[in-house]
């Protein structure tokens, strides 16, 4: 019992202290792209307290959606991460869900985030709310059939179990091809999911380009601390599952503390690994048109159709 | 060691390119006609050697057994006189300033360089070396077709250089997917690719590796064969190419197609049975029998006409080997006669297209009257092309019937019923073009074309003649001898 | 699955054919032209690799000169022809398809389920490798034969037959450890003068045509 507190509670912390320090590594590798210095690493810890210090402003058209959602967004995510492995790959809370119960708990923030940006009324939240809504569609069976393609070789949809049955392998990649199709479809519904350039511009608030930044427009204050809180934890979370869904090495099998010691160092390294190739990825292409967004989603279900496929005919 | 085989290959490739080295119009043509004999000769000589021995050797890269003999043969005979149609005809093009000396060279060289290539495609015991030289042709070909840089040209080029190289890919799957089965018993090496290994041990292979291999080399080498569906490049590469290209490619190269698919279904049939690649190839065979009796009604181009007829005639020799035991007699010797017919039709075609500068049958009357060796070009390769005695094309026709009878009389039937339609629509379109009254004058030809093509017209009429009337021991046995390799098929085995 | 059975060469043989698939999709979904032989380029190299792979895993060693040959030829001589072709006749806009992407990709989704079922029945070689690279390399053939029809610039017919060719490669040397050198020899060659005629021609039909979209290849007809 006190063990699974404890977790728990290192789970949590791991999750809100990584997230910002990555969206700020994230920013800091892009502006060295651009040849200039850019804010740094930490700044985005400073910008989080910050706004946590304002007080919010909130349109008198707006309904309780409106300042429940940053509440919601928050809980949501952050029970989304307590159940992807991180440092360890026993996770607290993996006896309540796997998959299926990661991806709608992030499709449930999702949702009251598209809500919200049409709560207030504005013409830019609604834009940026029916965008999202097209991509969250669009993503959420390339995800699910993506996962299930490493679920099928470990034989549980449960997070924990695939991430130590993985790890347990000592072989490179135990069924090349369904991983290989399976992370590519993960890699773009990653991208698209925390709106990342090719997908969504993180830093433009340009009507024609936004689609995160549009709902979230009408927010201040605690709220937005809430929200920028949320995504980056999102973004951890979608880190996670690539870098112990494919490559789990280093992750900590047992509970001793030389392990945890080892799992928590070699986490972070893959996932700050992750978000520089993130940087650099950002830096590389352009955002895509919207509706060739959908082409690059589409693609993403088909890889992960085939990941699946392709298990299934190299079994029998 | 045998010399002629060498010196059949070895010849086309000196001519050629001493035909690109020295620019002067009378060593070339002399250059050429030497070619012409040389190769007429050593195919004869091979023939003959195949015929003592069996088969023939050079060295440990070129072998021939009686099916490639056969091929030397045709290839041979019809190259040699192509070669000089070819001359005569670039020969007047140049005298009207329509080509420089300089591509009057090239086009020879390339001319020359591809009935190499054909020549060695068939002297081959490796498949996959035959694929590399079946590629290789289709290459010189493509630069042979787009020669006169006209849009139509480009485009028909384009098509066929894309379609047949498709096709040529799946070829090549279907080489691998053999070699691939026969790498567990010959070993990974040379030996698993050499077709008399192949055929030696075709019953140990692997029958689904064979039987998804024998599918793609009939899709790869029966779309270089034109069989439908795979027939589109076919008729705009013969019109839009120069004649003598045309000729050699609806002679020459359907004709080593064709081969390539045997050499495939004899491994085959030993290994799954004759049924499965005979009744494939009797399916494909039928739908281009059907395609191109339905196209050659509605033609106004002579050459496409033509081109049309060569689908039929390949659909007929398929049908014939696809039968087996007799259909394979059968479809050799059509093989033979439709090589020499077809490149007497396209000589007598190349002739019209020179005096007049179009290729509408409507337009063109009388060339009896006008242009007799055209004439009698066109009447007599119609009249074999559509099948009617004396000459050989009616004799593989009718046995080929019989042996469909034999097989399933619906079959029979239907055959008929098919060839019946082209023979009436090509003989009315033919002697329409023949017969009557002369129309249009044209530009008369050069004397020294006409001396050219006149006797390449000439040596083709004469050999369609003797060897529709009678046959030749020595093709007799060499015809037995391959209906005893290749013989396997739905009718023998009943 | 006991792990004694995985066999790291094969499952190393196996993840570059997959990397090799991938790349397949990404040309049919990509809409620039350079930007579809860039992708190409990688896939020649995936395809050296793969070959080096088996060269080192089975011991045959002119499969490494394949592979050399593979990225002289494939991923350095051929691209440039073709990326001279393109300067000369200034293509690099938006490719039109004849099948949209989403469409396009469904389609090529199928054909590899397709190609493992057309290969399922063969036999395995044993040992080494395993069959499942038949499997790619002919779901690899039937995709780029899927480009060359849903495209409709001529250049891009061009990539189609090269990823072809490609699937081929891998065929043969995954599957059937490599043809003999004198035949991958002979086939190189004609791939190079194949990619060269083909310049040859995407030159003259610029010339005389002034646009090289295959959809108005049409005067030659019936």
């Amino acid at each position: 019992m006190l063990q699974t507190i404890t977790l728990v509670v290192a789970q949590i912390i791991v999750l809100l202290g990584i997230s910002p320090f990555l969206v700020g590594l994230i920013r800091k590798v892009k502006a060295r792209l651009q040849c200039r210095r850019g804010a740094g690493i930490f700044q985005p810890y400073a910008d989080l307290a910050k706004l946590f210090r304002k007080q919010p402003v909130v349109s008198s058209t707006t309904s309780w959606i409106f300042t429940a959602t940053p509440y919601i967004l928050f809980a949501s995510t952050l029970s989304a991460g307590l159940l992807v492995p991180t440092f360890a790959s026993l996770t607290p809370l993996s006896f309540t869900g796997g998959v299926i119960a990661l991806v709608y708990l992030l499709a449930l923030g999702t949702f009251f985030l598209i809500l919200a940006g049409l709560d207030a009324g504005s013409a830019f939240g609604g834009m940026g709310s029916s965008r999202e809504a097209l991509v969250a569609s669009l993503t959420e069976p390339a995800m699910i059939l993506s996962i299930f393609a490493v679920a099928m070789t470990a034989g549980s949809t449960n997070l924990s179990t695939i991430v130590h049955k993985t790890a347990l392998l000592e072989s490179v990649v135990t069924d090349p091809a369904p991983h290989l199709m399976a992370l590519a479809a993960l890699c773009i519904v990653a991208i698209a999911e925390t709106g990342r350039v090719p997908v969504d511009n993180p830093a433009t608030h340009l009507e024609l380009t936004m689609i995160h930044e549009a709902m979230v427009l009408e927010y201040s204050g605690r709220y937005l601390a809430l929200i920028e809180w949320a995504a980056a934890m999102k973004l951890v979370v979608f880190l996670s599952l690539i870098a112990n869904l494919f490559a789990p090495w280093g992750i900590a099998t047992t509970l001793t503390p030389a392990a945890i010691g080892i799992g928590l160092v070699a986490y972070l390294l893959k996932i700050a690994g992750l978000a520089v190739l993130i940087g650099i990825l950002e830096s590389m292409i352009a955002k895509l048109r919207l509706f060739r967004v959908t082409e690059l989603l589409g693609a993403a279900f088909i890889l992960a159709l085939l990941g699946v496929v392709f298990f299934y005919i190299l079994r029998g | 060691m045998s010399w002629p085989l060498f010196l059949l290959i070895a010849a086309p490739v000196i001519a050629g390119l001493g035909s690109l080295l020295v620019q002067q119009r009378r060593a070339i043509e002399v250059l050429q006609c030497a070619l012409a004999g040389t190769m007429l000769a050593t195919a004869a000589l091979v023939a003959g050697q195949v015929i003592a021995v069996g088969e023939v050797f050079v060295g440990d890269f070129l072998q021939a057994d009686a099916l490639s003999a056969w091929l030397d043969l045709i290839l041979g005979f019809v190259g040699s006189s192509g070669t000089l149609y070819a001359v005569g005809y670039v020969g007047e093009e140049m005298d009207r300033g329509h080509l420089s000396l300089r591509r009057y060279s090239q086009f020879l060289c390339l001319f020359d360089l591809y009935l190499a290539t054909m020549l060695l495609a068939v002297n081959l015991d490796n498949i996959a070396i035959l694929w590399i030289a079946i590629e290789g042709s289709t290459l010189t070909a493509a630069l042979l077709i787009g020669f006169d840089r006209s849009k139509a040209a480009l485009e028909a080029g384009w098509k066929f250089i894309i379609v047949g190289s498709v096709g040529i890919v799946l070829g090549l799957f279907g080489t691998i997917l053999v070699y691939y089965s026969s790498e567990h018993i010959l070993g990974v090496s040379n030996e698993a690719l050499r077709w008399s290994q192949l055929y030696r041990v075709a019953a140990e292979l692997d029958p689904a590796a064979i039987k998804a291999a024998f599918i793609f080399a009939l899709i790869g080498y029966g779309t270089k064969a034109g069989v439908a569906p795979m027939h589109t490049w076919l008729p705009d590469a013969h019109a839009e190419a120069p004649t003598p290209v045309s000729a050699m490619l609806s002679a020459n190269m359907l004709t080593i197609a064709v081969y390539a698919i045997l050499r495939f279904k004899a491994i085959t049939d030993r290994s799954v049975g004759p049924e499965f690649a005979g009744k494939l190839m009797i399916g494909l065979a039928l739908l281009s029998l059907a395609v191109s009796a339905i196209y050659i009604l509605v033609q106004r181009d002579y050459k496409r006409l033509f081109a049309y007829s060569s689908i039929e005639h390949i659909g007929i020799a398929l049908l014939g080997f696809g039968i087996g035991g007799i259909g394979v007699f059968a479809g050799a010797w059509h093989l033979m006669n439709h090589a020499l017919a077809k490149s007497t039709a396209f000589y007598g075609a190349g002739l019209v297209f020179l005096r007049y500068n179009h290729k509408s049958i409507d337009r063109v009357t009388g060339l009896l009257g006008q242009m007799p060796v055209a004439g009698a070009a066109i009447l007599v390769a119609g009249i074999a092309l559509a099948g009617m005695p004396p000459f050989g094309l009616f004799t593989s026709e009718v046995l080929i019937v019989a042996g469909s009878y034999t097989v399933r009389p619906e079959l029979a039937y239907v055959f008929l019923a098919l060839l019946a339609l082209a023979f009436v629509t090509l003989l009315y379109q033919v002697l329409r073009m023949v017969l009557g009254a002369p129309g249009e004058v044209g530009t008369s030809l050069g004397s020294q074309c006409r001396i050219f093509t006149s006797a390449a017209v000439g040596i083709n009429i004469v050999a369609l003649g003797i060897i529709g009337l009678y046959v030749p021991p020595g093709l007799e046995t060499m015809l037995a001898s391959i209906v005893k390799t290749f013989g396997a098929g739905i009718m023998a085995a009943r | 699955m006991a792990l004694s059975s995985i066999d790291i060469g094969s499952q190393l043989v196996n993840l570059s054919s997959a990397l090799l698939l991938i790349a397949c999709f990404a040309i049919v979904t990509l809409r620039r032209l350079s930007s579809c032989i860039n992708v190409y380029i990688l896939q020649s190299v995936f395809l050296a690799m793969t070959a080096a792979l088996v060269a080192f895993f089975t011991d045959i060693h002119h499969i490494y000169i394949s592979a050399l040959l593979t990225i002289v030829i494939k991923a350095v001589a051929i691209p440039l022809i073709l990326k001279k072709v393109i300067e000369r006749s200034d293509v690099n806009r938006d490719l039109e398809m004849n099948v949209n992407v989403p469409s396009g990709l469904l389609i090529c989704g199928a054909l590899v389920i397709l190609a493992f079922f057309i290969t399922q029945p063969i036999i395995p070689l044993g040992f080494l490798l395993t069959r499942d690279s038949l499997a790619i390399a002919l779901a690899i053939v039937l995709i780029g034969f899927f480009i060359m029809i849903a495209r409709k610039k001529a250049l891009t017919q061009v990539i189609g037959f090269l990823v072809m060719e490609n699937g081929l490669f891998l065929g043969a040397t995954a599957a059937a450890y490599g043809m003999p050198l004198i035949v991958e020899l002979g086939i190189f060659f004609d791939l190079l003068v194949g990619a060269f005629i083909i310049g040859i021609y995407t030159h003259q039909l610029q010339d005389t045509l002034d646009n090289v979209d295959t959809s108005k290849l049409t005067t030659v007809k019936e």
